[in-house]
């Protein structure tokens, strides 16, 4: 079974701060990483090739630096990696993103399942996977907890709803994009990484892939971002003076009417 | 003692009685001091009275050093500051005050965002060049409690699983200033005043002269924690560290920052026979340069390890180890660059399969995600161990976990080990085994299932420390001696050398009233 | 293709740029900014130049006539035979947006048994409801929806379709928008209309630390989802307005690719994500023993405890208790922080609680930037004092 997870590289941090002298964005993170969510999607993977037999595939969309982070996928047991990789890719939004993984998938051939992570911690859309389903005209499912049973072309699994979990059963090639926590990601062994130094990794440009050019990078997206700003927060804090007996008083008193309040309320 | 800083004891401080010994004192009053000048006072007004003094840091040791014995406890983690940083040959230095956190110290310095508001001219000048400096820096020692203050690190002379190439807190301490018990202080710069031969004389604040005569014995070639730090032409800064609070107080420390390699991974290797191990350290010694830290946890830590995880969430991130695994060392590369760092993990894996290994069986920590799992599994260990005697002290509370800290020299590694072994299966008792094995320094942990094996432990545990102490091994290794270990130092040095310890403690403590009780028990009154 | 454009003659190479790019895409390269292809055009870096360097330039597209897309659709969610508090949201947020753009707000309703539900969904504002009665619906399964969502869009032209960002909106929308090979925008937290009558979309992005505005300017309709209790929703009286029903033709479904099992309903667990009190305590309650005394105390309040982060690396506490991104969103009615320095990934797991009272020794600690009270000082000493003070 051809199985590819696909892998996005984000900030170690998405922690962001404003500078109150220029006003500008800071960002906090200094390093690239993996989406934590897409190594349970890579667990997930090779947990069903440990069963089945076959090959796990890292895909990506994504500047050249990208390479390190399918070595490190395949240092944890992908057998390969495929990197789409062009000038013309930038700038793509979820549905431009979601076709270019799909030609990908093409250039890739009789792929059973595609596993993504729920979503990743930049863009927190959650949306390549449906948009990925529907661009190669197969099903999907969100939100997958656990794989309850897999054959060459079905699979049943339990899927997360606001109120409870559903077992559905889906005809492959499909789509899947698993939760945080559905397994343990395994660690790379010595092997592994020694392995994944040499693996074989493919880059594919928009022409490799027969992109066509009005549905990749921002030209193929439909969305455009026209701006971007921190969230305000909230007013000024009261801020409690004086000694600690005094600190200790205002926070009692606090507490007592807030929960004094509560219990009327109720 | 009247002092606006002291506070009478009562139920809000009684956590101050203990320490991570699990051993509870006793004190009549509790100051948390903020800086010398305070220190000072309450020494002074102590010296006068004949109050017994205890000197705390985060209570984070093993050996109840910080557990009190009567009178006051002066609690030092106030005194949290970084105070300055220098520039000399291309090296830093930090002085920092005792009560600092070593978490607070890594983050700070490994992340280059120190805290300066204090800092004079000079020393911002110092961090200036330090951020430019486009190599990394950090601090060497690293006891697996990340929560101790470093007063307390210096005191006991902390080591860790890094000591394997970087050595102990010693090696990493270049200043210090202490507080004597009649309030005079003494400032020393490593250096300064050197012993000739077993003669020492040097010169406090008040300009006092000084002359020791230090003791005779010769400390053990191992890594080593027991007693004062004692030989020929000694420089004096080592008396002091590792005196476990006995001769004075540390209120600030002067330490180098080390440069950090580029590359840190972390490889835990998997055994299915124990036996292998020793061989696969020795070879790991022998043919590798780029290895930080060697630990070794047995079948049955991993065997506790298991069942925890799945009693506590905490440990359930971690990745499940096989069953058939019988023996765990984790392996830590510092390397310059990767390609060294790759040739360091295929010598492991050689070396591995050599021996009749899969390397397969290892888990490599690249990313700072995975090797914080190694670090939590590393951590999970003696926690998981803690947890299971905390719960068997529900039942009877006279028995506490009995682990022991003694490193032998290389070639009697293999000895002790078995002799470890051998007694703890004649007499069928449950235990756990971890530690520095690069350092041929284990800890061996009894865990008592009622009364009579605490008892049978507690001989092992001293008929090991005869054995030790023969072969020329150290007692302690690491933890110090406190309170809890003062009858094997006597095993190890004899009562005539410990004599002449309680006559160097005397020379700066002549009224015996600093941290009683610790490395050997004095007699009130007693005359030597 | 649009491009970033950075003008080298103007650029001083300060660096502005590139720190307030959100998605790491500058660099500097002998002295001048560069761009690379992680750029998605926001124009962060356009605000941030103080020389104006740097621009970007959009391809003319050619527009399209898209006049015959018009009105707002909602759909209308229901579980358990109840319409979703989202769908009402919605409706009304679109009856507002309708206004300004001066046309209709339709209601798509698939289900059975729904035609007692018409009242409500007229009185929260829709001026039609398209239904399709049948029980094909009921396993909520999204291949269904599909076809009919796509039929209705192809048949009346929606110019902006709004879901509830709930589970199930989640999964239809995105395959909704491939499908109609248009955009997109998830979790909105504004919808308003611009000058040229175009949705504008805000959004948080990077867990919250970042808000994006999004429009879809030539791809229709404009499709956004909403997380429930984001907006508001009310009744409108307005006998005058028309209200219309139009019953939706069958669609024929063939090869079901997905098949519903089972399903099952469960209850909450009690977690800190329904808990009314909760204290929180992060690196700063400087010992694990420490924790003894805040459990102490939340048992005092009747409160639950959450942990930041870096507690559950270390080990101090499990995950479940962990406050944050990565963690459980909270909604309190009161949040005690202790020791917490505020990480914005906790900011953004906290922003739900009504009152913050946050105790830190640092004063600069971010965590007083959303809290109600602030208190420099040793959250272990006070804390000790306030159990005092409440036993009493």
């Amino acid at each position: 079974m051809k199985i590819v997870v696909c892998v996005k590289q984000v900030p170690s941090s998405n922690e962001v701060k404003l500078d109150p002298k220029t006003n500008t964005i800071i960002r906090e993170a200094d390093k690239s990483v993996i989406n934590p969510y897409d190594k349970f999607a890579i667990e997930e993977a090779l947990k069903i090739k440990d069963n089945l037999k076959g090959e796990v595939i890292a895909l990506s969309m994504g500047i050249p630096a990208t390479e390190k982070i399918l070595r490190d996928a395949m240092s944890r047991g992908c057998d390969r990696s495929v990197l789409l990789s062009d000038k013309k890719f930038a700038g793509a939004d979820t549905l431009a993103t979601a076709y270019t993984l799909s030609l990908g998938i093409k250039k890739i051939k009789n792929v059973s399942l595609i596993i993504c992570g729920k979503m990743a911690i930049d863009g927190d859309t959650a949306q390549i996977g449906p948009e990925l389903a529907e661009t190669l005209k197969i099903p999907h499912i969100t939100d997958v907890s656990e794989i309850i049973k897999i054959s060459e072309n079905e699979i049943t699994c339990r899927k997360i709803n606001d109120n409870g979990y559903s077992i559905i059963k889906m005809v492959l090639p499909a789509v899947i994009t698993v939760v945080k926590d559905i397994n343990l990601p395994r660690l790379p062994t010595i092997p592994g990484v020694l392995k994944s130094i040499h693996a074989s990794f493919e880059i594919i440009n928009a022409h490799n892939a027969t992109a066509n050019i009005n549905r990749i990078g921002s030209t193929g997206s439909p969305t455009q971002v026209i701006d971007t700003f921190i969230p305000e927060r909230k007013n000024v804090a009261i801020e409690i003076e004086g000694d600690i007996d005094k600190k200790i008083d205002f926070i009692g008193d606090i507490i007592k009417e807030i929960m004094y309040n509560g219990r009327i309320d109720n | 003692m009247q002092n606006r800083l002291i506070n009478k004891m009562n139920e809000n401080f009684a956590e101050y009685l203990r320490d991570e010994s699990r051993v509870c004192g006793n004190a009549d009053s509790i100051s948390f001091p903020k800086d010398e000048e305070s220190i000072i006072n309450i020494v002074k007004d102590a010296y006068n009275k004949n109050i017994l003094l205890t000197i705390q840091g985060a209570r984070t040791g093993l050996a109840a050093g910080a557990v009190p014995n009567g009178g006051h406890i002066i609690n030092l983690s106030k005194m949290d500051k970084i105070i300055s940083m220098k520039n000399v040959d291309e090296e830093y230095y930090l002085t920092v005050q005792p009560g600092l956190i070593l978490s607070n110290l890594i983050e700070e310095v490994e992340n280059k965002k120190i805290c300066i508001e204090n800092f004079s001219k000079e020393s911002k000048k110092a961090y200036v060049k330090f951020l430019a400096d486009k190599n990394k820096y950090f601090f060497a020692p690293d006891p697996t409690e990340k929560t101790a203050t470093l007063g307390g690190m210096v005191a006991c002379n902390a080591s860790g699983a890094k000591s394997y190439l970087y050595g102990s807190t010693r090696n990493h301490v270049t200043g210090l200033k202490i507080v004597f018990i009649d309030g005079d202080k003494l400032s020393i710069q490593r250096g300064v005043y050197k012993a000739r031969g077993r003669r020492l004389s040097f010169f406090t604040s008040e300009n006092k002269k000084i002359e020791l005569k230090l003791p005779k014995y010769e400390m053990p070639t191992t890594k080593n924690a027991s007693g004062y730090f004692i030989e020929d032409n000694m420089d004096l800064i080592d008396l002091f560290i590792g005196s476990d609070g006995t001769l004075g107080i540390i209120t600030e420390i002067e330490i180098k920052l080390k440069k950090r390699p580029n590359i840190i991974w972390g490889v835990n290797c998997f055994f299915e026979k124990e036996d292998i191990v020793i061989e696969f350290v020795q070879e790991v010694k022998k043919q590798m340069n780029c290895i930080a830290a060697i630990e070794f946890f047995d079948k049955n830590a991993l065997e506790i390890l298991r069942k925890q995880r799945e009693n506590s969430s905490g440990f359930s991130k971690l990745p499940s180890v096989r069953k058939e695994m019988e023996a765990s060392i984790y392996l830590e590369i510092h390397a310059d660059d990767e390609e060294k760092a790759i040739e360091a993990l295929k010598n492991i894996g050689e070396i591995m399969k050599e021996l009749g290994n899969s390397d397969e069986n290892t888990w490599v920590g690249r990313t700072d995600e995975d090797k914080n799992k190694l670090l939590l599994f590393r951590h999970a260990v003696p926690e998981s161990v803690n947890m299971l005697i905390d719960s068997r002290r529900k039942d009877n509370s006279k028995i506490t976990k009995l682990g022991t800290d003694m490193a032998v020299k290389s070639k009697d590694f293999r000895y002790i080990f078995n002799l470890y072994k051998k007694d703890l299966m004649k007499y069928n008792l449950e235990y756990a085994i971890w530690g520095h094995i690069g350092d041929n320094h284990l800890h061996v942990n009894i865990l008592p299932r009622d009364i009579n094996d605490f008892e049978i432990g507690k001989i092992l545990y001293k008929n090991w420390a005869d054995k030790v102490s023969e072969i020329g091994g150290a007692v302690s290794a690491e933890h110090g001696i406190g309170k809890i270990k003062t009858e094997f130092l006597k095993i190890m040095y004899g009562e005539e050398h410990i004599n002449e310890m309680v006559k160097l403690k005397k020379y700066f403590d002549s009224k015996e009233l600093l941290s009683i009780g610790n490395m050997f028990k004095i007699e009130k009154g007693s005359k030597y | 293709m649009a491009e970033l454009i950075i003008d080298t003659k103007k650029c001083i190479g300060c660096g502005l740029c590139i720190k307030s790019c959100a998605y790491n895409a500058l660099s500097l390269a002998n002295k001048k900014a560069v761009v690379d292809d992680d750029c998605v055009f926001c124009g962060s870096c356009i605000k941030s130049c103080p020389v104006e360097a740097i621009w970007i330039e959009r391809e003319i597209v050619e527009i399209k006539d898209l006049t015959n897309y018009k009105d707002i659709w909602v759909l209308i969610e229901e579980d358990r035979d109840e319409i979703l508090p989202v769908s009402y949201e919605l409706l009304t947020k679109g009856r507002e947006l309708a206004a300004e753009k001066k046309c209709d707000v339709n209601a798509l309703i698939l289900g059975n048994n729904i035609q007692k539900k018409f009242e409500n969904i007229f009185e929260f504002g829709a001026n039609k409801i398209y239904y399709f009665e049948g029980s094909e619906f009921n396993e909520k399964l999204d291949e269904v929806f599909i076809e009919y969502l796509d039929y209705v869009c192809k048949v009346y032209n929606p110019e902006i379709f709004l879901f509830g960002a709930t589970g199930f909106g989640r999964s239809i929308a995105p395959k909704l928008a491939a499908r109609l090979n248009t955009g997109l925008t998830a979790d909105c937290t504004i919808l308003s209309i611009d000058d040229n009558g175009l949705l504008k979309q805000t959004r948080p992005a990077f867990g919250g630390n970042l808000m994006a505005t999004i429009i879809c300017p030539n791809h229709r309709p404009q499709m956004a989802t909403v997380r429930s209790g984001v907006m508001k929703a009310y009744k409108v009286i307005d006998k005058n307005r028309r209200k219309e029903l139009i019953n939706i033709e069958a669609i024929k479904l063939q090869n079901k690719k997905t098949e519903l099992i089972e399903r099952i309903i469960e209850e909450k667990t009690k977690s800190i994500s329904d808990a009314e009190i909760i204290v929180s305590v992060g690196k700063g309650i400087g010992s694990q023993k420490n924790i003894e005394i805040v459990q102490k105390f939340a048992d005092l309040l009747g409160a639950e405890i959450g942990v930041s982060r870096p507690l559950v690396d270390i080990g101090w506490a499990g995950y479940e208790k962990q406050i944050g991104q990565t963690g459980s969103v909270i909604a309190p009615k009161l949040l005690i922080a202790l020791g917490i320095s505020g990480a914005i990934q906790h900011l953004a797991g906290i922003s739900g609680a009504q009152t913050i009272i946050a105790i830190n020794t640092d004063p600069e600690a971010s965590i007083f930037s959303v809290a109600d009270y602030k208190v420099v000082g040793d959250c272990i000493e006070i804390l000790k004092g306030v159990i005092n003070k409440l036993t009493v």
